[in-house]
């Protein structure tokens, strides 16, 4: 077992992670109004639709990375960050006068966690063959499970919102199917090696006191025209010179919360750094002054270590081009696919 | 900084504003420029654009930076991000991928 063996089967196979994702339910006749309240980025879902936004307090500060997820007459709230319990305080919060119910759901449902590009093939075994046409960022009940298609890691990525009873025996029978297709199960810590990867934000990792979207490069899930927890707070954030997060990469190994310095001045720090196994070497989320936070810089040392920025996402995710139409696992080593790592000049 | 340093940056700078003009202008992006961060996703969950969209972005890079995108997996792997974008004109600049 190794975090290496772990990686590559989120890149070329299927993983199984036990999730360590929370949910809520919210209800009532208001429930939509509450939740266009609280989300940085408009609430436009229909039945079955997931939207990705955040949980911001005051000072724009992250705190859950949230997909809101449009069911019926309810919404069902998917979060890292936070705690079941903390969601349902913080949505309490800003309920005054209005309808709703929130329940949370992490006392009575589990997730499990299903990644990798041949994903779906394990899971229409396992549910339905109608998840192969399960677009991004949408979700169905199926028996007793949700399935919801997200992921962060640039590969097909399913989380599965089980009933707590049932989650060993729907767990046993992904292993049990799974070994087919080598089904590999691995460790938050090598889904997060992953997602840092990938680019994806890491809520758990990368928030620091006095970081908000705009240094986060998380803008795009905010609006600009609303009011909503932290927007003043962002909005004076955005008008001011603030640094920005870049992904880089080197050979030689650096931590997280190690200074940066080019050509020996300093112009940053490291948010989350780890060992790339895709690509080689290390890859880190650094902060940086605003004018160096570009891609493609050479010259930057984190600590010791000779660091250079790229674009995001880092690797060339394989589920780019596996299409569950056209391949299988079983005859994988037929198609031709493009290189893991991306273009030395990218 | 050092020149070659602020020069490489300078021509980022250029590229990025370019391509953030077209997306506000030409595809209709409802955002600011700096809303439009330069590693967020550019289809699907990020600014929506979809299957028309790259065609019209394929078209965009030709007219604007005579760069021809014939390969579909260049095309998937470098139409994620204005930052991959902007690494696709570069290298189109460099002669590291085919010039018309």
């Amino acid at each position: 077992m190794s975090l290496a063996d772990d990686v590559a089967a989120v890149r070329t196979g299927v993983a199984l992670t036990d999730g360590d994702v929370t949910c809520v339910r919210v209800g009532g006749g208001d429930a939509h109004q509450l939740l266009d309240r609280v989300s940085p980025r408009p609430l436009f879902a229909r039945q079955g639709q997931m939207v990705d936004t955040l949980l911001l307090d005051d000072a724009a500060k992250p705190l859950a990375d949230l997909y809101i997820c449009c069911d019926e007459d309810d919404f069902l709230l998917v979060a890292e960050g936070m705690t079941g319990d903390a969601i349902v305080e913080y949505l309490r919060g800003h309920a005054a006068g209005l309808d709703v119910a929130i329940t949370d759901l992490t006392p009575t449902h589990g997730f499990l966690g299903l990644h990798g590009p041949y994903a779906w093939e394990l899971l229409a075994e396992v549910t339905t063959p109608d998840i192969v046409g399960l677009s991004y960022l949408s979700f169905f009940h199926s028996g007793g499970l949700t399935c919801f298609r997200g992921g962060k890691t640039g590969e097909f990525g399913y989380d599965l919102m089980i009933e707590r009873a049932q989650l060993a025996a729907a767990r046993a029978q992904l292993v049990s199917i799974g070994a087919r297709l080598e089904l590999r199960e691995i460790s938050l810590a090598a889904l997060e090696l992953c997602q840092l990867e990938a680019g994806f934000f890491n809520v758990r990792r990368e928030v620091r006191d006095g970081i908000t979207p705009a240094e986060l490069q998380l803008l795009w899930r905010t609006s600009s025209d609303r009011a909503y927890p932290g927007s003043a707070a962002l909005a004076e954030r955005r008008a001011t010179p603030h640094p920005r997060i870049a992904l880089i990469v080197g050979d030689e190994e650096f931590a997280t919360d190690a200074s940066i310095t080019l050509d020996e001045e300093p112009v940053g720090g490291v948010l989350h750094a780890g060992k790339s196994y895709t690509r080689g070497g290390y890859i880190g989320v650094a902060l940086l002054d605003r004018v160096v936070s570009h891609a493609g810089l050479v010259g930057f040392r984190a600590g010791a270590a000779a660091v250079r920025t790229v674009s995001s996402p880092a690797v060339n995710n394989r589920s780019l081009f596996v299409d569950p139409q056209r391949h299988t696992w079983a005859t994988r080593d037929q198609a031709t696919f493009p290189p893991l790592v991306r273009p030395h000049w990218s | 900084m050092r020149a070659e340093l602020a020069a490489t940056i300078a021509e980022r700078e250029e590229i990025l504003a370019r391509l953030r003009e077209m997306l506000i202008d030409r595809m209709r992006l409802q955002r600011s420029p700096d809303e439009i961060d330069q590693d967020a996703p550019l289809f699907g969950a990020g600014f929506g654009l979809d299957s028309l969209d790259a065609v019209e972005l394929v078209v965009c890079l030709d007219t604007m930076f005579g760069v021809v995108i014939d390969d579909n997996a260049l095309m998937r792997q470098q139409m994620r991000s204005l930052n991959t974008l902007v690494d696709l004109v570069l290298a189109h600049r460099q002669g590291h991928v085919a010039r018309r």
